[in-house]
């Protein structure tokens, strides 16, 4: 999974010259947060959030409308945007991007080229619904997590019973990576309306299994 | 006639393998019970289904998938395409004839859909239907055709009819909103336990349909243990309110009774009285918005013995305007006991102390009602403003 397959394509964009007025308009036009600023050959020049304008205008509480719609219509884009862009390319991973966007608590990254023009723009949104999918949420399939030792095998332990012993399909596997030498926890989701025989098998077999959640198993009502 | 209930002995083919969960014994004890209790008659008759035709079926199925189906069904046939459709899993595993009986379970939900939308019988209630689950072109979840889709675009292409689709099995009616998720003339909603936990993993208050269809798919994902009162109350809040901005010709309820406290496959904690009350408010605002139509089917119920006979008596009672005696004639109970590998129970309805009160009840009462103002505070407006013309 890499950048340039969960990028928008075309993303709507802003030169240095357009005024605040325009910029603020396209981001209510599309329903955006984030405008891309570019020069003619297309090379990302900055990047302007509707947090920046909104943080430059006058206040309302210290100026007219008319005075700040006249803010807006003379104030060029290029007063106000962030020049140190923070940016990704194509062919990087999804998990380098989630990173990138975590490290600087920003919300978007312009996609570029190796010249540094702009070719897509990835959201927050696009990575959290690159998550959904990994974390298994759009096939029909229920829930259940198993404790692994850490030792090699334990997980092929696990998916053999699953797989071949019971022929349930794996709709989609995780083991989020834990400390050195601590035991993991498996998600999986199964392909299956009734993960009963599953579950009893993994337990028979000696795994420790949260149905749907270890934290939340629902086969008991919860406590008081 | 006032009620029409479809049954054909046959449908019990409809059966995957021993000791699998979606099991056909619980249509014919439901239907036995019906007839102990005296609760089929002349104004509330039998009626049999027909197949439905191919054509039928390819209302909303692929016809590749129908001709796969086809072939699949037969002793012989070649089980290397199977997983591609859906089929051959440990859910829909293959049987011999699946094709033929399928059929006849589609044609008993068209047959209860022609006799409601020619005014022949007010409303029908097919025990076999229901199979919600099945999509375009994959079986999912016990579900190889989808009835209820078929019938719905039946009604839509013979009567033009606008429909309301109603479904509170536990599981999300994922195949029939996927059907009809870009259609503005169904409206579907689906009460169920939330997908966070249980088979599908879908159904949430976000998913409101697309494009055209914008705003014509509703959720109600509903917490685990979640019990009759703060779910009647939900229904109750709602129901009224899509009903009468959408202005259906007929309602379609899926009457799946898997959300009973019994039921081994979810963790919802209805009672009996969740399907008596249910179907009391759904025929009373059918009365107001559509003439009272309604087109029922049976739908998921894995407590087999205790509870899918109960529920679907007290459904049918409430859709054919029928009052339910509440003891269950002995006649039944000897009938079915000595199968029974659980004491039967006596009486129609769950004592009110039946359902142990679940620790926390408030909680998730209360954050049932926030699901429901969500849903209320997005969806509502798309569909009273549409039907306002903006």
């Amino acid at each position: 999974m890499i950048v340039q397959h969960r990028m928008s394509r075309e993303p709507v964009t802003v030169t240095p010259d357009d005024t605040l007025a325009r910029a603020l308009e396209l981001t209510r036009a599309h329903r955006i947060r984030h405008l891309p600023v570019v020069v003619g050959d297309g090379r990302v020049v900055g990047l302007l959030s509707d947090r920046d304008i909104r943080l430059a205008m006058p206040s309302p509480l210290s100026a007219e409308d008319a005075e700040r719609t006249d803010f807006l219509e003379r104030t060029p884009v290029a007063a106000v945007m962030t020049r140190e862009v923070v940016t990704i390319t194509g062919v990087e991973t999804i998990e380098d991007a989630a990173k990138r966007l975590y490290q600087h608590r920003i919300g978007s990254l312009p996609v570029v080229d190796t010249r540094g023009r702009l070719i897509g723009i990835l959201t927050e949104t696009d990575i959290l619904h690159t998550f959904v999918q990994i974390l298994g949420g759009m096939e029909p399939a229920s829930r259940i997590e198993v404790v692994l030792e850490d030792r090699p095998g334990e997980l092929a332990r696990a998916i053999r019973i699953v797989g071949e012993e019971l022929g349930v399909n794996i709709g989609s596997l995780v083991v989020p990576s834990t400390r050195f030498r601590e035991r993991k926890t498996a998600i999986l989701h199964l392909a299956t309306i009734d993960p009963r025989p599953a579950v009893e098998t993994l337990e028979e077999a000696g795994f420790t299994v949260g149905w749907p959640s270890l934290d939340f198993d629902l086969r008991q009502p919860p406590p008081a | 006639m006032r009620a029409a209930l479809i049954w054909d002995p046959r449908v019990i083919g409809y059966h995957f393998r021993p000791g699998h969960p979606f099991n056909p014994k619980r249509l014919e004890l439901s239907v036995s019970l019906l007839q102990e209790l005296g609760l089929l008659g002349a104004e509330t008759p039998m009626v049999a289904p027909r197949p439905a035709r191919d054509e039928e079926l390819q209302l909303v199925h692929a016809p590749a998938y129908v001709e796969a189906v086809k072939r699949l069904s037969a002793e012989d046939a070649d089980r290397s395409e199977a997983r591609q459709w859906g089929l051959g899993t440990e859910d829909t595993p293959l049987f011999r004839g699946m094709h033929e009986v399928t059929a006849l379970v589609v044609g008993g939900t068209l047959r209860a859909a022609e006799l409601v939308m020619s005014g022949q019988a007010k409303r029908a209630f097919n025990l076999a239907g229901g199979l919600h689950h099945a999509h375009r072109a994959q079986a999912s979840g016990f579900c190889i055709y989808n009835d209820l889709a078929v019938a719905i675009a039946w009604m839509q292409r013979e009567h033009g009819a606008r429909v309301l689709y109603i479904d509170y099995d536990a599981h999300h009616g994922d195949g029939v909103q996927g059907l009809f998720y870009r259609d503005p003339e169904v409206l579907t909603l689906s009460l169920h336990e939330t997908g966070r936990y249980l088979f599908p993993g879908t159904g949430f208050v976000d998913e409101l349909g697309e494009a055209e269809g914008y705003g014509y798919s509703l959720n109600v994902p509903l917490e685990p243990f979640t019990e009759d009162d703060s779910w009647l109350r939900l229904y109750a809040e709602l129901l009224p309110k899509v009903a009468e901005a959408f202005a259906p010709d007929v309602i379609v309820l899926q009457n799946g009774c898997d959300g009973h406290v019994l039921d081994p496959l979810t963790h919802l904690r209805a009672s009996t009285r969740l399907y008596e009350e249910t179907v009391r408010l759904t025929v009373e605002v059918a009365e107001r918005v559509c003439g009272g139509r309604i087109v029922a089917t049976g739908g998921g119920g894995y407590s087999i013995w205790r509870v899918v006979p109960r529920a679907w008596a007290l459904v049918w009672a409430g859709l054919s305007g029928q009052h339910a005696p509440d003891v269950i004639p002995f006649s039944w109970l000897e009938r079915w006991q000595g199968e029974s590998p659980e004491l039967l129970p006596e009486r129609l309805r769950d004592a009110p102390d039946a359902v142990a009160p679940v620790p926390r009840r408030g909680e998730i009462a209360e954050q049932n009602r926030r699901t429901l103002k969500s849903l209320e505070r997005t969806a509502l407006p798309l569909l009273r403003g549409w039907s306002m013309g903006f």
